[in-house]
Order: C-alpha cells, then sequence, then structure tokens
C-alpha cells in the first residue's frame, strides 16, 4: 500500500496537472455561466411572452439532460455544424451550456423574490434598462444567490470529471492514466478525491465568506 | 395701486398638475386634480387613506402614468415631448425623473450599498457628474441629516428615522427641482418621528420646493405654504394652513380634521 | 438508426433505471441512517458520518465508480461492474439523502418531541411514531429531486463497462458513423425519464410539501 502511494506522489506532477486543468475549466466555466446565465435570466424575466417562454424552453431542457449527454452532443456535434474544437474547448462548451442554463433559473429565481421597494425608488430616481439591471438589480441577486451559485460552483468541478470520458486531461483523467500505467488504482483515485475535496471545500469556504458579506446588505 | 391689468412676469410654478386623472380598472383614483407648487414652496397632501395621495405622487414623475391630464415640471410638458403628442421613451422618462427627488413611506434604501454610496449612486451613473464632486456634496449632506459618522454603514444597521434621513439625503443629492415626500414618517416608530420631521421642516424653511403626503399635522400647521385637501380622487380644498385648520372652507375638510387633528 | 439500434437505446435506458432504483432503493434509508446519527450526535460516529457526507459530496460519481470497480480487487473483493455502479450510485446518493433528511430533522419541532417524552414514549418509539410520519413528508420533496439528479449522473457508470443509455447511444453511433442521431433519442429518453420525477416532485410538492411545513 505505502508503494502504491509512493507511486502516485512521484507522479504528482501530472495530478497538479489534471487538478489545474479541472479549475479551470471549472473557474472558466462559472466565469461564462454566469455572464450568460444573467442575460438568459433577462430573457427569462422578459415581459414579451413568446421570449420569456423560448428561454423557458432552453433552461427546461438542459435541466433534463445529463451532463455527460450533452457533452458528447457538443463533441460529435460541433463538428458536423463545422465547428472543430479541441476536447479541452468542446469541454468547456458543454459545462458553459449546461450551467448557463441552471444559472438563469438560480439568478431569475432570487430576481423574482427581491423587494418591489429598491427597483421603484432606482425608477424615481432614472435607472432603467440596462443600467438599472446591472447596478442595482444585478448586485443585490448576486449577494442572495451567492450560496446556490456556490454549489452551481461544486457541481461543475464535479462535472468536469465526465469530460474524461472525451479524454480531457482533467484530474480524474490523469489518475486514471497512472492507475493504468503502474496499476495502483486505489492509491490513485484516493488522491483524485482528496484533492475534488479540498477544491470543493475551498469554494464552501468563499460562500461562507460571501454568506458573511451578504447579511450585513440586506 | 398695483397695476392689475398686466400679468406678472413670473416664472411659471415648478410644478403645475391639471384634470389630473388616473383608474385602476373600475377604480377611479384621481378624478380631474389640479394643484401647483410654486417655486421654494412646501405644499402638503392630506387625505384619508386610499383617497389617492400616493398615486398622485406617483404619477408625477411617471412612475404610474395618468390617463389623463398634464404634469407640467417648471413648464415642461412631463411624459410627452414634441408638443405633447409623442410620449417619451424610457430614457427621457429617465432623464425627466432624475429632476424630482422622491422620499418614500419604507425609505427604499439600496441594501447592497452603504449610506455614501446610496447618496452618490444616481448623481454619478444617472446624471453622469463628476465623482469627487458628488462626494464632496454628499459628505456636506450627510452632516446636514447628522448622519456624517455613518457614511459607510449599510443600511440594515440603521434606525428607522435614520434610514429615512438617507433617504432624504439620497434625494437632494440628486439636486432635485422638487422634492416628493409619501408620508416619510408613517412607519416610523413614534419617537422615531421628530428627527425626520426636523429635517423637513429646515429644507421647507431653506426654500426648497415640496409636496409633502403626510398625517403630521403638526409639520403641515407650521411647514406648510399651502395645503391641499384630496378626497376620493378629488381636490376638496386649497387653502393656507392657518385657515385650513382653523376655519375650513368644506364640510368635508371639517370631517377631517375632526377625524385626524381633533381625535 | 435502425429499430435494433431502437433497442439497444431503450435496453439501455432499463439499465439506467434499474441501477438508479437499486441506489435510491439503498441511499434512502441509508440516508437517514447518517441523518439521525448527526442528529441524535452519537458520539464519535457523527463525526465519521459528517467527514462521509462531506468527502462523497465533493466526490465526481465517475471518479468513485473508478475508484471502487479498480481498487476493490486490490482489497481482496473483486466486485462486477454491476455491484461497483450500484455501491457507487448508493453512496453517492446516500450522502445527499442524508442532507435532505437532516434539514427535516433539524427543523423538527422540539416541543413535539418533549411532549411524546413527558407522555412516557422511548425515543424508539417516539420517532417511529412522532417524527417519522411527520419528516418522510417533508423530505419527500428534497429526495425526489436528489433522485432526479442521480438519475442525471447515472452516466457515469458508463465508466465501469455498464451499457446505460448514454454509453449505448456511443456505441451506435460509433458502428453507424453517425453519432447524432442516437444521442438525440438518448436525449429524448432521459427527458421522458427526468420529466416523470420532476412530475412527481410536483405532485409531493403539492400533496406534502404544505403538509410538511406546517407541521
Ligand atoms: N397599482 C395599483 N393597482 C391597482 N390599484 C391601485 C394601485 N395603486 C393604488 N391603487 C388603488 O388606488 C387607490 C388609492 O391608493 P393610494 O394612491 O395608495 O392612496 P393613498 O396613498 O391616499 O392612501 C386605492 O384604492 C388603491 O387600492
Ligand atoms: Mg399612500
Amino acid at each position: 500500500m505505502i508503494r502504491e502511494f509512493a507511486i502516485v506522489w512521484a507522479n504528482s506532477g501530472q495530478l497538479l496537472n489534471g487538478l489545474l486543468n479541472t479549475a479551470g475549466l471549472a473557474v472558466l466555466g462559472m466565469i461564462l455561466s454566469v455572464l450568460l446565465g444573467s442575460l438568459l435570466a433577462v430573457l427569462l424575466m422578459a415581459r414579451s411572452r413568446p421570449v420569456s417562454l423560448s428561454a423557458q424552453a432552453f433552461v427546461d431542457l438542459f435541466r433534463c439532460v445529463p451532463f455527460l449527454l450533452l457533452a458528447y452532443l457538443v463533441y460529435f456535434g460541433l463538428p458536423s455544424l463545422g465547428l472543430n474544437f479541441d476536447n479541452w474547448t468542446s469541454g468547456l462548451v458543454a459545462i458553459v451550456f449546461y450551467n448557463t442554463a441552471y444559472m438563469a433559473e438560480i439568478l431569475r429565481g432570487v430576481w423574482r423574490g427581491l423587494p418591489r421597494d429598491g427597483i421603484e425608488a432606482a425608477t424615481a430616481f432614472g435607472f432603467q434598462g440596462w443600467r438599472l439591471f446591472l447596478r442595482i438589480i444585478l448586485p443585490q441577486v448576486f449577494l442572495i444567490a451567492a450560496p446556490m451559485m456556490g454549489n452551481q460552483m461544486i457541481q461543475i468541478i464535479k462535472d468536469t470529471a465526465f469530460l474524461s470520458i472525451i479524454a480531457v486531461p482533467e484530474l480524474t483523467h490523469v489518475a486514471s492514466g497512472i492507475q493504468s500505467q503502474y496499476y495502483v488504482p486505489f492509491a490513485a483515485f484516493l488522491a483524485a478525491v482528496l484533492l475534488y475535496w479540498m477544491i470543493c471545500s475551498l469554494v464552501e469556504a468563499g460562500v461562507f465568506a460571501v454568506e458573511r458579506l451578504a447579511r450585513e446588505r440586506r | 395701486m398695483p397695476d392689475t391689468s398686466m400679468p406678472p412676469a413670473v416664472a411659471p410654478p415648478v410644478l403645475e398638475i391639471r384634470g389630473l386623472t388616473k383608474s385602476f380598472g373600475t377604480n377611479i383614483v384621481l378624478d380631474g386634480v389640479s394643484m401647483q407648487v410654486g417655486k421654494g414652496q412646501t405644499v402638503c397632501l392630506l387625505g384619508p387613506s386610499g383617497s389617492g395621495k400616493s398615486t398622485l405622487l406617483r404619477c408625477v414623475n411617471w412612475l404610474e402614468p395618468p390617463d389623463q391630464g398634464r404634469i407640467l415640471l417648471s413648464g415642461k410638458l412631463m411624459g410627452f415631448r414634441d408638443g405633447g403628442v409623442v410620449p417619451m421613451n424610457g430614457m427621457e422618462l429617465a432623464r425627466a425623473r432624475s429632476r424630482i427627488g422622491m422620499v418614500f413611506q419604507h425609505f427604499n434604501l439600496w441594501p447592497h450599498l452603504t449610506v455614501l454610496q446610496n447618496l452618490i449612486e444616481a448623481p454619478i451613473h444617472v446624471q453622469g457628474r463628476q465623482r469627487d464632486e458628488v462626494i464632496g456634496e454628499a459628505e456636506v449632506l450627510l452632516d446636514r441629516v447628522g448622519l456624517a459618522d455613518k457614511k459607510n454603514a449599510f443600511p440594515a444597521h440603521l434606525s428607522g428615522g435614520q434610514k429615512q434621513r438617507v433617504g432624504i439625503a439620497r434625494a437632494l443629492a440628486m439636486r432635485p427641482e422638487l422634492l416628493l415626500f409619501d408620508e416619510p414618517t408613517s412607519a416610523l416608530d413614534p419617537e422615531l418621528v421628530g428627527e425626520v420631521v426636523a429635517v423637513m421642516k429646515i429644507l421647507a424653511e431653506e426654500g426648497s420646493t415640496m409636496l409633502v403626503v403626510t398625517h403630521e399635522m403638526g409639520f403641515a400647521r407650521e411647514a406648510a405654504d399651502e395645503v391641499v385637501l384630496l378626497d376620493l380622487g378629488r381636490v376638496v380644498e386649497i387653502a393656507r394652513p392657518t385657515e385650513f385648520f382653523t376655519k375650513p372652507k368644506t364640510e368635508r375638510a371639517r370631517q377631517f380634521l375632526q377625524r385626524y387633528v381633533h381625535a | 438508426m435502425t429499430a435494433a439500434a431502437f433497442m439497444t437505446l431503450l435496453q439501455g435506458a432499463g439499465v439506467t433505471l434499474a441501477v438508479s432504483f437499486a441506489g435510491i432503493l439503498l441511499g434512502v434509508p441509508i440516508g437517514l441512517g447518517i441523518a439521525l446519527v448527526r442528529w441524535g450526535e452519537v458520539p464519535v460516529l457523527r463525526r465519521v458520518a459528517a467527514v462521509y457526507v462531506s468527502l462523497i459530496r465533493s466526490t465526481p460519481l465517475v471518479t468513485l465508480c473508478l475508484l471502487i470497480f479498480f481498487a476493490s480487487p486490490s482489497i481482496g473483493i473483486d466486485i462486477g461492474p454491476v455491484s461497483a455502479a450500484v455501491l457507487a450510485m448508493t453512496l453517492n446518493t446516500s450522502a445527499f439523502n442524508s442532507e435532505v433528511w437532516r434539514g427535516g430533522l433539524v427543523s423538527f419541532p422540539k416541543d413535539q418531541l418533549e411532549a411524546a417524552r413527558s407522555f412516557g414514549m422511548r425515543p424508539s418509539g417516539a420517532f417511529r411514531r412522532i417524527v417519522f410520519p411527520q419528516l418522510w413528508r417533508s423530505a419527500l420533496p428534497g429526495l425526489v429531486n436528489e433522485m432526479t439528479l442521480l438519475i442525471k449522473g447515472s452516466p457515469a457508470i458508463a465508466v465501469v463497462g455498464i451499457v446505460e443509455v448514454t454509453r449505448a447511444a456511443v456505441r451506435i453511433g460509433a458502428t453507424t458513423y453517425e453519432p447524432l442521431p442516437p444521442f438525440l433519442v438518448a436525449t429524448v429518453l432521459y427527458i421522458a425519464l427526468v420529466f416523470g420525477f420532476v412530475c412527481l416532485q410536483r405532485v409531493s410538492e403539492r400533496t406534502y410539501g404544505r403538509a410538511g411545513a406546517s407541521a
């Protein structure tokens, strides 16, 4: 058993690489899906029925499909549209599509529950349109939605493991490689699990900090 | 004897409302309201609950677009452009609204911003004024409402009276031509009413132009230049406070005073 | 796509459902057990349970499947892919279910328990007769939500060689060189499955959500 862990330790550089890929995919995916999700939330809240209904259909569709299936659809589907991405980018595109839907749903839920008071005051003070959204609505929504967005971030981190199946060199893929090369399954995958645990705990700590910020701004 | 044949060349009133009508469904909330607020004047809008006072204020800055009638701000038509035929678009409405300051019954501060940020948010991002200048002015305003030491606090940490004083300072930071107050003390604990009324009295004395919906009869009696009584969406009486409170002209005004002053 | 390919996908859907149900059947009661250990503040075990939940909740199902499947022989038990998959699904969902159960337990009104005690009920009796009948109603919507998430995570079991819907779609695509049609059919199958659970959740929220909240 000690020998197993020694082998994994000898390959820690590879694991670190995998970890960086996982974190990079998750962080980029998070940023992009928060940006796009905010836009989609605007469409969900649109007064025009056709707009909000089609946005809702988009969200519902993605919430029913497993992430891996979506990753396959992107991986095999984009080339048939003439778009050729490498595996890493396909993986990122899948993450962003998938989580844009979730983020939009989270943000919309909070937005709907936002007190009308502050928004009405902003309107009376001459805020409207995008400025009202970006300066008054969105900051309040983000503060309240932070815990849910943190949970979603953890979900993204875990979903990246699916991308090992399309050979994206993230943490699980690297652990898989080490295990098949040296046959050290227990040590290799346990190391991966502990690393996932570490970054997820980091995210949770971040969420905790934001929650404290949010509490005094309510 | 002054010459009465020539109309005096005075500036138009800051706010002029002509024949304002507003219904929600079949409920006629405002029924042909006409009134004015002259420059530097404080006008108190009184009336029983549900008489349409809030709706009137909200029509003035087009939070509720009126059904009929005209709102003129310093002679300029609100809500329409090009001689009153084309409705203003969102941008134009926003610009027009930024000339009016509003103080709300429930303060409606922005909870994610500090006190100082609440004051400077609209002047910088709506009026596009210089940041340093706005901050300097905001600090002076906070000092005037007695909250200089709270500038970095979040609204959640303030008492009701403090929140409302921030609300007033926030409205003043817009350098508004007209200040609208919608029952600014009704949501306050009785012992906190005084600090807010005191600030409002100073504003009135200093010549701010104010339209104030209130049930604080003391304020109306002492600070108002004119009192307007609204009932069932109609103006029942317009009078100087001394006359209104001592010898009201209408039966309806007498009943109102019975309930709200002598009760 | 041929009829045979369609049948393969349907079989895959059967596998997805079977493994998921096995995970749910085992994971729901285990989750309750974990929640009770933490709620009842059982010494030592509560710490173990907390670490277990935290660890499993941050472990991807794919990684968990791989760990169990490949590492089990090295500790002397050679479990097959199906057992490995069911075990991984069970561990995964039990951790999440325990949080749902615990949420219900934590918000359970204490005075009711004290009342039960004062009538001389033993703790186990009080749990069975007073707590559980209310608890499961308030937990049901959350549990059904976890079931939906488990189904959506189930393609992970393909990494140990189980041919569930997604894997079946990959295989068909590989032989026909047209990957998209089988994926689209698989999408429809998932939507049907997940939609079934979403309906179940709405019904359970309507029927028990309020009862649970007011309890
Ligand atoms: N947005 C609205 N929709 C429908 N009815 C409204 C709305 N706003 C106000 N009303 C109605 O208009 C009437 C006057 O309300 P309001 O102007 O708030 O009176 P006040 O401020 O004098 O108490 C009330 O009957 C109220 O129910
Ligand atoms: Mg009112």
